[in-house]
């Protein structure tokens, strides 16, 4: 495919709020659990169209989570909004036992992950939320790569009844996926020989700045979709993970441990935030200054 | 006999004996078959290590089998230590407190025309997301919730006074919009007319159940060391068996 513009820039929370609202048009048991933020959520149209589909708890995260657990219970499929910094962040603990031991069919939606949210600085640019959500058993991890893929993802999400969390990001950001999303299966942006580049979200559009890169996109961060990244890795021989997020138990150190695992003879490379908080300012300089520019490759 | 029952489920595998002989005459009351019906009203036990008191019941109404509560927290039972979902006739797992009452309001909120009862400990109201719960109750006006607390006074590492103390929860409640009832815990005449109270309420219901610790067996009556026991010696246990019979 052909390097996307710039020009593209779409708001993925916008995209979130609009297929959310056409589903629950038709799919009655849609339920949205709302902390405060509906109108950073883009979920103010769903609560003025399904005021009692629309349910309002203020700033109660761990409530939040424990109730929307309680009204899956009762047959919903039910999503929790708020920022990442917030949910899964705050109410860890009431994913882990209301949610998931609970076998419960709760969407977690966590918006302003990673360095994008910019200048709103360390406490809102959450970068530990994979780590906490792919350790949790039952959960599915999701990351779109863009507000594109939000559309041809929310519907598969929604009618699967497993629990998940999805990561969304703070601004517009470019569209360049393929509209092929499948749970459990990464997409091939990209071919090339050289090296594979794999990642999810908005950073891995840097990975076109790398030439004769294979360029994978694992929006389906779990379950993982083994198969595609290890024949892409055993034809290049030269792996690189990039995620905006910790190092520390991310989509890099998921993907070593299937490498280590299957033996696989390769030059593996991680770029990520290293063991450190963020900082305000735009996210052109953030990426830049830890290394997420891909400008050091 | 629900009391012996209990203790023979605590001597062969420990468990927290304390807090179930508080608990149990409410959740035996709870589950006469005439205040609610479990198979579409929903029972939340929120103080999830209360378990063995719940699964003796279980096995008094026959949702399971009485052989099994010798299984109780041994590997491949399905009576885990602390209430599990996975046994016939329990809606929610729990063990880590103050997360119950958030979930009841999901059930009541979702299911408006059964009632949503659970179980708290007021040890377990030092979590605040109690406090998050009942805003939220009030607010979404849900009258089919009932909020029973089983009230000893005492927390694992002694009593609540001391280790942080809590004040009148009735008030509190009250102050949060929702309507109360003081009752004694043990008395099932009590509690089965302060349900009835609740079910005419136009609020959620906050019954403040006082009970003791241990109660039934004297030895362990008020004594916060009796909160979980690992094992019970021949003496302790024959003295309970003699109390109870």
């Amino acid at each position: 495919m052909n390097k996307p513009s710039p020009n593209s820039n779409k708001s993925m929370r916008q995209a979130f709020g609009e297929t959310l609202l056409t589903l629950a048009r038709t799919n009655h048991n849609i339920y949205v659990v709302s902390m405060d933020l509906a109108s950073s959520l883009s979920i103010d149209k769903f609560s003025a169209e399904f005021p009692d589909r629309f349910i309002e708890c203020g700033i109660t995260e761990s409530h939040a989570a424990s109730f929307a657990a309680g009204l899956a219970k009762t047959g919903k499929t039910v999503f929790l909004c708020s920022f990442a910094c917030f949910s899964p962040a705050i109410n860890w603990a009431q994913i882990r036992q209301s949610i998931c031991e609970n076998e419960l069919n709760v969407k977690i939606v966590g918006s302003h992950a990673g360095l994008l949210s910019g200048r709103l600085g360390a406490s809102h640019q959450m970068l530990e939320d994979i780590a906490l959500m792919r350790t949790l058993p039952k959960m599915e991890v999701f990351a779109p790569l863009d507000a594109n893929e939000i559309e041809t993802m929310l519907p598969l999400i929604t009618a699967s009844s497993s629990p998940s969390y999805i990561r969304l990001v703070r601004p517009d950001t470019p569209t360049f996926s393929q509209p092929n999303f499948q749970i459990g299966k990464a997409n091939i942006l990209q071919t090339g020989s050289k090296i594979t580049i794999i990642g999810y979200g908005p950073v891995l559009f840097e990975a076109f700045k790398i030439e004769n890169a294979e360029i994978i996109n694992c929006s389906s961060i779990k379950p993982l979709d083994e198969k595609t990244i290890i024949e892409s890795v055993k034809k290049t021989k030269n792996l690189l993970i990039i995620e905006d997020h910790q190092k520390n138990c991310g989509l890099g150190e998921a993907i070593a441990s299937l490498i280590l695992n299957q033996k696989i003879d390769c030059q593996f490379r991680h770029i990520a935030i290293d063991n450190q908080f963020g900082q305000s300012g735009d996210p052109a300089d953030l990426y830049k200054f830890y290394g997420l520019d891909l400008c050091t490759i | 006999m629900l009391r012996l029952d209990l203790l023979n489920l605590i001597y062969k595998n420990g468990g927290h004996i304390g807090g179930c002989l508080s608990a149990l005459d409410i959740i035996d009351t709870l589950y006469d078959g005439q205040s609610f019906n479990f198979d579409q009203d929903h029972f939340v036990l929120s103080a999830g290590h209360l378990a063995a008191a719940l699964y003796v019941v279980l096995a008094k109404i026959g949702k399971i089998d009485k052989k099994l509560l010798d299984t109780y927290s041994c590997f491949g039972s399905p009576l885990q230590g602390h209430v599990s979902h996975r046994v016939p006739g329990v809606e929610y797992s729990s063990g880590s407190l103050g997360q119950g009452l958030s979930f009841a309001t999901g059930l009541a909120l979702g299911d408006s025309s059964h009632y949503s009862v659970c179980l708290t400990s007021d040890g377990e109201h030092q979590e605040g997301q109690i406090w998050e719960a009942a805003t939220f109750a009030n607010k979404y006006k849900l009258k089919n919730l009932i909020n029973i607390i089983s009230a000893n006074g005492l927390q694992i590492d002694g009593k609540i006074e001391k280790i942080m103390p809590l004040g009148s929860l009735s008030e509190k409640y009250i102050q949060f919009g929702w309507n109360t009832i003081t009752i004694d815990g043990h008395n099932q005449d009590e509690i089965k007319k302060a349900i009835e109270l609740a079910k005419k309420s136009n609020q959620p219901t906050c019954i403040f159940a006082k009970t003791i610790m241990g109660k039934g067996i004297s030895y362990m009556e008020n004594n916060f060391q009796y909160h979980d026991v690992k094992s019970l010696s021949q003496d302790l246990y024959e003295q309970a068996v003699a109390e109870l019979k």
